[in-house]
This record gives structure tokens, C-alpha cells and sequence, in this order.
């Protein structure tokens, strides 16, 4: 069965959702088994073997208000979906990492990664976009 | 998140801060089908066939540069060695060749194009002879051609003829590219066992068994093996092996993400990765760096062959577990003028080529880079040559001579080439003569493969 674990734990939620935190554990099962079966009947969205779709925008650089409001802003106008983002922040110097599944985005990566760079010049900061794929590879067996 | 935060900042700080980057991406082109008994239609079908072939390789090896934020700093071509297809040609006609090569590396825009060579370990034939005699020329008249010849192998043993050969052309190719600093020499090299699939010019080319196109990747990556070392602190030698093993094992890893998805969208197959650690003249990019963070005072100490040994077991076998396509030289490069510690050691008196030279019995190639006094007689440098190919065909590796004896200079000169070839101490060589032992000629026998004492 080709499903990740991170589907699996969202398919869960959306049932926890829908029935409430009183459901039973025998009922969630087989509603969550139920779910991920045709979930895998749809056809994979992949537009060739290049794109998981999902690619990691890390941005670092002296801390200023309004930082994660541009650049979500510009991945919102975008239309790319945001599924995890981490911040750190020591001192002034920030780090942010998110997740962004880009594959319903109009936009082409190149484009996307114009986009970010404008940004990364206004706010003096660094940005980062790159696909998810090389991250995989060097840290996941 | 499915990633942790420090794993996604090791990556970024790898590709921004440490100069991990994919050193090649290499594209192999068969010519064996550009023959043709009229040079002026093998130079057409030669040029077609590239620009055909090649179109699309830079560009595409850009948009995965970005796509992946990690540098690809060479995009390169190998052909099959020319010898081999138009073994029919005259050595004006290989000229005509390679300003031909030359020309469609531009029409795509790679910097080099290796392949300018033959495999001339046990013998020459007629076209072999030819293309060696048109080295010196070929080199001098383009800019982006690279040579190789292989004159000894395992299997063979060693052709001191073809060594004396090529250290004649060797002197020859200096003299002819004097005023930049006998650049040519930087573009020949000479081989022991040289591998097929190797994507590092000026070595590259297309070997025979390959298929009708490939991708190869050098990776490389001393500054992130460097920065390991550094903040691993005072382990013993065991853990130090592990952790180069680690760091090896993710560089490589991204090395055959980015060729994979290269050979795909070329539509060629993808060949293999060259786990090798290459240098660049970057500080902190350093080979020599990395044999003083384990531990010696300086790279030439005692200990270094012993250290190098290690860290270049350990890099293979880091990259052996993270893919499944490894070849090519695979190991740690030591050339003199591309590292800056190595360029440092040997001004300052800590390196010898004696000592080089036992370096290369543990490490990838061999002498690489080396710059020599140009008035250097051609039977010393066939006797380096020579002892080179020794410890390769003993040894069961690959080992080579790029050197250079540059025309006019002297010992404790500088010569600067700039860019990746960086600048080159001029280093001194024994003034004692090999001429009776390599002028008798002929060919050292293949040795005995057991009995390995």
C-alpha cells in the first residue's frame, strides 16, 4: 500500500473532526481504514516523477515585524498550501521553515522562486526554495 | 514535520556556507557512428551529433541547479575517445577534429569537452600514433578540448613507449602554450586502468562499453567533510571514520538525486556517481585542510599518507551504501594548484612530489596539477610517468599524470591559471637521470596478480 504516514495521521484527524473526540476506537479504525481505501483508489497526482509537488521554503536574517505575513501572503496569492512551518528565533536572527505543497500552484517553480527572491531583496533577508526531493534523499533511508 | 529542523539547516548550511556542490554533471556521447573516410563529413556528423545531443544539457542542468538549491559548477561533455572511430585519420585531420569538438562545446556552452584521446596500453595503432602526435597542436589550438591517453593497465603492464611518447608531447604541449603559462598540460592526462565512466575533465570520456549516451556526476565536497571533522572534536580514529562515512553517504545521496533527474529530462541513461572529494582553490575547500583538521601539522608530515588512506576508504564506503551506480575515479583528489592548503604545503617546503607520489598510492588518482620547471628533460618526466603506472598496475587502481612543466620557469616560481585550475608552485624535481631505463623502450609485463607482497 502506497500511503504515507503523514496522510494516514491526517485522514485520522479529518475523522476525529467529523464525529468528535467521543467516537470509539473500534469505530475510528474501520472509518479511517475505510477512508484510506479510496483514498488510494484515486488516481496519484504527479505530473511526471519529478514532482512530489511539495518543495521547503527556509528563509533566516535579522529579525523585522511582518516577516511570515510576506511571504505567505505571496505563497497564498499563489495558491500553494502551507502544510508546516517552524520557526526559531535567537537573539535578532530568525529561522523559518515551512512546507509547501506548490502543486496546485499556477505558478512554475521558477517563478515561484522570482517571486521569493523579490521579497528576500525587500526584506534584506534570505530565502530558500527548493524541492523537497533533496532533503529526502540525504536524511531519509 | 516530516523533516527536522536541524536537517534542513545541515542541507542549507552544506550548499551556502561549506561549498557543497555537484561538482559535474558530465554527458557521454558515442561517436563511433561519425565515421566517414572524408574528414570534412566526420567534422559535420561530429559537430550534429553534440549540438544534437547536448542541446538542452546546460539548460537543463540550471533549472535542476535551482530546483534543488544546489550548484552544479561544471556542465561538461566526454565523446568516445577519437582514436577509436576515425583510427583512418592523419594528424592534421585529428587537429581538424578537435577545433571541431572545440567549436560545438561552445555552440552549447560547456566549458570543456574530454575525449581527445586513445587507449594505447599495449600498442598503437596507426590513427592512435597520429592523434598523440596531434595532441600537442589540438590543445594549443582550442580552448575547451581535453586529452587523456592511457598508457598502462593490470592487465598489459606498462608501455614505456607510449610513456616516452607522451612525455615528449607533454614538453611539446607546453612549449606550444608557453605564454599562457603552458596551460595546455592542464588540459593532457596521462593514464594507468583508467575507468570508462568517468565525469571529471580534462580525464573524461566516453569509454566503448558505454551506451549510446550517459549522464555521470562528480560530486564534491571537502568543505562539509572538513566542517564534520572540525565539530567532531577529539574522537578516535574509528568514530573520525564514521563520521566521514555519514557525511559521504548524504552528499552522495544528493549527487544522485541531481544526475538521475538530469539524465531524465535529457532523455539519456543515467551512468553512475563519482564519489570523489575534488578540491577547489576556495578556502576552506580544501583536501589538505582536512588532513590538518585530522590532526597533522601540516599535509607532507608523516602520517599523511596513512590519514589520506582513511579518509578516502572512508568517503567510498559512505557513498558505496547511499547508491547503487558508483564509479569513476571515487575518491579524494589531490591536486597542488586547485587546493589551497595543498599550494600552501608546498611552499613552504612540506611537500615533495616524492611524497605525492606515495599519496597517490592511496587516493584517487595521482599526481595531478603539478607544475615542474619547464627545462625538465622528457625522460624525468617519462620516469614519473613511469613510477606512476607502476603503483597503478600493482595496486589494481587507477592512477594518472597531469603535470605540467611550464615553459621558462624555475623552481619556487608562481604560475596563475585562475578560475578552478587556480595557481601552481613551481616544484622541483630530482635532478638525477632515468634516460637509459625508460630510452631501452618496450613494454613492462603485466605483473603477477598473487603472491601480493
Amino acid at each position: 500500500m502506497n500511503i504515507s504516514e503523514q496522510k494516514i495521521r491526517e485522514i485520522t484527524i479529518e475523522v476525529l473532526k467529523e464525529f468528535g473526540n467521543n467516537i470509539s476506537p473500534e469505530k475510528l479504525r474501520e472509518e479511517v481504514y475505510k477512508r484510506i481505501e479510496t483514498y488510494i483508489e484515486k488516481p496519484a497526482v504527479t505530473q511526471n516523477s519529478m514532482d512530489s509537488g511539495r518543495v521547503i521554503v527556509t528563509s533566516y536574517g535579522i529579525n523585522r515585524p511582518g516577516i511570515v505575513s510576506k511571504i505567505s501572503t505571496i505563497l497564498a496569492e499563489a495558491n500553494c498550501d502551507i502544510q508546516d512551518i517552524t520557526q526559531k528565533i535567537l537573539q535578532e536572527f530568525f529561522t523559518m521553515i515551512m512546507i509547501v505543497d506548490i502543486s496546485n500552484s499556477p505558478l512554475s517553480f521558477k517563478e515561484l522562486h522570482d517571486k521569493l527572491a523579490k521579497v528576500a531583496e525587500e526584506l534584506n533577508i534570505k530565502i530558500m526554495i527548493q524541492h523537497e526531493d533533496v532533503f529526502r534523499s540525504m536524511h531519509r533511508i | 514535520m516530516p523533516y527536522e529542523f536541524e536537517e534542513i539547516l545541515e542541507t542549507i548550511r552544506m550548499t551556502q556556507v561549506e561549498h557543497f556542490d555537484i561538482r559535474t554533471v558530465t554527458l557521454g556521447i558515442n561517436l563511433r557512428d561519425c565515421a566517414d573516410r572524408d574528414v570534412n563529413v566526420i567534422c559535420q556528423k561530429v559537430y550534429d551529433k553534440i549540438t544534437r545531443i547536448a542541446k538542452n544539457h546546460v539548460k537543463i542542468a540550471q533549472d535542476i541547479e535551482q530546483r534543488f538549491g544546489i550548484a552544479i559548477a561544471n556542465k561538461r561533455i566526454a565523446v568516445t575517445p577519437v582514436s577509436i572511430p576515425f583510427d583512418n585519420l592523419r594528424k592534421d585531420e585529428f587537429i581538424k577534429i578537435a577545433e571541431t569538438m572545440d567549436k560545438a562545446a561552445e555552440a552549447v556552452g560547456v566549458d570543456y569537452i574530454g575525449g581527445f584521446g586513445a587507449l594505447v596500453q599495449k600498442g598503437f595503432t596507426k590513427g592512435e600514433k597520429e592523434l598523440i602526435l596531434a595532441i600537442p597542436e589540438a590543445l594549443a589550438s582550442t580552448k575547451r578540448v581535453c586529452s587523456s591517453v592511457n598508457v598502462a593497465s593490470t592487465k598489459a603492464g606498462i608501455n614505456i613507449d607510449a610513456i616516452n611518447l607522451m612525455s615528449h608531447q607533454i614538453k611539446e604541449t607546453a612549449r606550444l602554450t608557453a605564454k599562457d603559462g603552458s596551460i595546455g598540460c592542464a588540459k593532457l592526462v596521462v593514464f594507468c586502468n583508467v575507468p570508462e565512466d568517468n565525469p571529471f575533465v580534462a580525464g573524461a570520456f566516453h569509454g566503448v562499453s558505454e551506451a549510446e549516451a550517459s549522464i555521470n556526476v562528480g560530486i564534491s565536497g571537502p568543505g562539509v567533510v572538513l566542517q564534520a571533522i572540525r565539530e567532531a572534536g577529539k574522537v578516535d580514529l574509528r568514530q573520525l571514520a564514521e563520521i566521514i562515512k555519514k557525511t559521504a553517504f548524504k552528499i552522495t545521496r544528493a549527487g544522485e538525486l541531481i544526475g538521475r533527474k538530469v539524465a531524465e529530462l535529457l532523455g539519456v541513461e543515467f551512468g553512475i556517481v563519482d564519489i570523489s572529494l575534488a578540491p577547489t582553490p576556495a578556502e576552506g575547500d580544501s583536501v589538505a585542510d582536512i588532513l590538518e583538521a585530522m590532526g597533522l601539522e601540516s599535509v607532507g608530515a608523516p602520517g599523511t599518507t596513512a590519514a589520506l588512506a582513511m579518509l578516502n576508504d572512508s568517503v567510498k564506503k559512505g557513498g558505496l551504501m547511499a547508491s547503487s551506480s558508483v564509479g569513476g575515479l571515487s575518491g579524494a583528489f589531490i591536486p597542488v594548484s586547485e587546493d589551497a592548503g595543498m599550494i600552501r604545503a608546498v611552499q613552504r617546503g612540506h611537500l615533495s612530489i616524492e611524497k605525492l607520489e606515495a599519496m597517490t598510492s592511496v587516493c584517487s588518482v595521482g599526481l595531478d596539477m603539478i607544475a615542474i620547471p619547464g627545462d625538465t628533460p622528457d625522460e624525468t618526466i617519462a620516469g614519473i610517468i613511469a613510477d606512476e603506472c607502476a603503483i597503478g598496475v600493482i595496486n589494481d587502481k587507477t592512477t594518472a599524470v597531469r603535470i605540467i612543466p611550464v615553459y621558462g620557469k624555475k623552481v619556487g616560481d608562481m604560475v596563475e591559471y585562475g578560475g578552478l585550475l587556480g595557481s601552481a608552485p613551481v616544484m622541483p624535481v630530482r635532478n638525477l637521470s632515468s634516460k637509459e631505463f625508460v630510452l631501452r623502450g618496450g613494454r613492462i609485463p603485466a605483473p603477477v596478480r598473487s603472491l601480493t607482497n
